[in-house]
């Protein structure tokens, strides 16, 4: 069984008058139980020049994880913008099929548990045509 | 200008003999169409989540929607593994945060849709959750660069 465990640190100086931090810690289980999940599709990157909407992750698959991923089961996504930041225009729209999640700039990641289904594809929008890499993994049972 | 960092490490040893996995990455948290301004704001919550219906977790607003680089942190703090919430938006299920998850990811509510009084922008891109099994205490953060302050009925 592997044991994979995802920390996120929150830290701030100066958003209050004390500073703060919030740290925790997730254990990556399969649903409803302390068994850890088993199955990644391992880092991966997808380098693009389109300002095109572009399927990441495709529920429209017959097999793989299309199979596997599915709402009653347990499935997170990691995928991060590893661009520079530049001047802050610049980003990648996440979307759930055809809703919009939010925006990656250079730099940003996110982690998201992932419901999967029909037609229930991880997409993505880049504002522009500048060359952009995501970095992306899945860990699901 | 703030300064705040979020910070993941995801770490596995055990996949296979040859295979690991011990991922870092920090990113902090700026205003949208800034080189590095950080953003000023923050609502912090915790909640119990009762079981059986829906509910608006952090509701939208036309504030959030022009200035659209928000993130959005959610933890379930529950321990029973079989225990979970069901995070949304507007009519997309997002994912199960069975007890111990968290998720983090930037909002930028962006979608259009109708008006109602639930919704005074019109972009119903709330971020809803509902409690499966029992109920759930959650807690929750938006860190964001200004929302739409809602005038006192009483005013």
């Amino acid at each position: 069984m592997a044991t994979t465990t995802a920390t996120i640190t929150l830290t701030s100086n100066d958003i209050s008058d004390s500073p703060i931090s919030i740290t925790n810690q997730a254990i990556f289980t399969t649903a409803g139980t302390d068994t850890g999940i088993t199955e990644t599709t391992g880092l991966a990157r997808k380098k693009f020049a389109t300002s095109g909407n572009t399927v990441l992750l495709d529920h429209g698959l017959a097999q793989g994880i299309a199979q596997d991923v599915t709402a009653d089961k347990s499935a997170k996504v990691y995928i991060r913008n590893i661009n520079d930041r530049g001047d802050g225009t610049k980003y990648v729209t996440i979307l759930l099929t055809a809703v919009e999640i939010g925006r990656l700039y250079g730099g940003d990641w996110m982690l998201i548990p992932w419901s999967g289904g029909s037609g229930k594809d991880v997409e993505f929008t880049a504002s522009d045509t500048t060359e952009t890499t995501l970095e992306y993994c899945v860990f699901y049972e | 200008m703030a300064t705040t960092t979020a910070t993941i490490d995801i770490v596995s040893q055990d996949w296979s003999k040859n295979y690991e996995i011990n991922l870092n990455a920090p990113m902090d948290l700026f205003k949208h169409n800034t080189t590095g301004t950080g953003l000023l704001q923050m609502n912090y919550h915790k909640a119990v989540i009762p079981t059986g219906t829906n509910f608006t977790l952090i509701q939208e607003s036309a504030a959030l929607n022009s200035n659209p680089a928000n993130y959005v942190y959610i933890a379930n703090n529950n321990t029973d593994p079989e225990d979970y919430v069901i995070i949304s938006i507007q009519n997309e299920v997002i994912g199960r945060l069975y007890s111990g998850d968290w998720a983090f990811f930037p909002w930028s509510n962006a979608t259009t849709a109708t008006a109602g009084v639930d919704d005074p922008s019109g972009n119903d891109t709330d971020i809803e959750i509902q409690a499966v099994t029992h109920e759930c205490i959650v807690e929750y953060a938006l860190f964001h660069s200004g929302e739409t302050l809602l005038t006192a009925s009483d005013s």
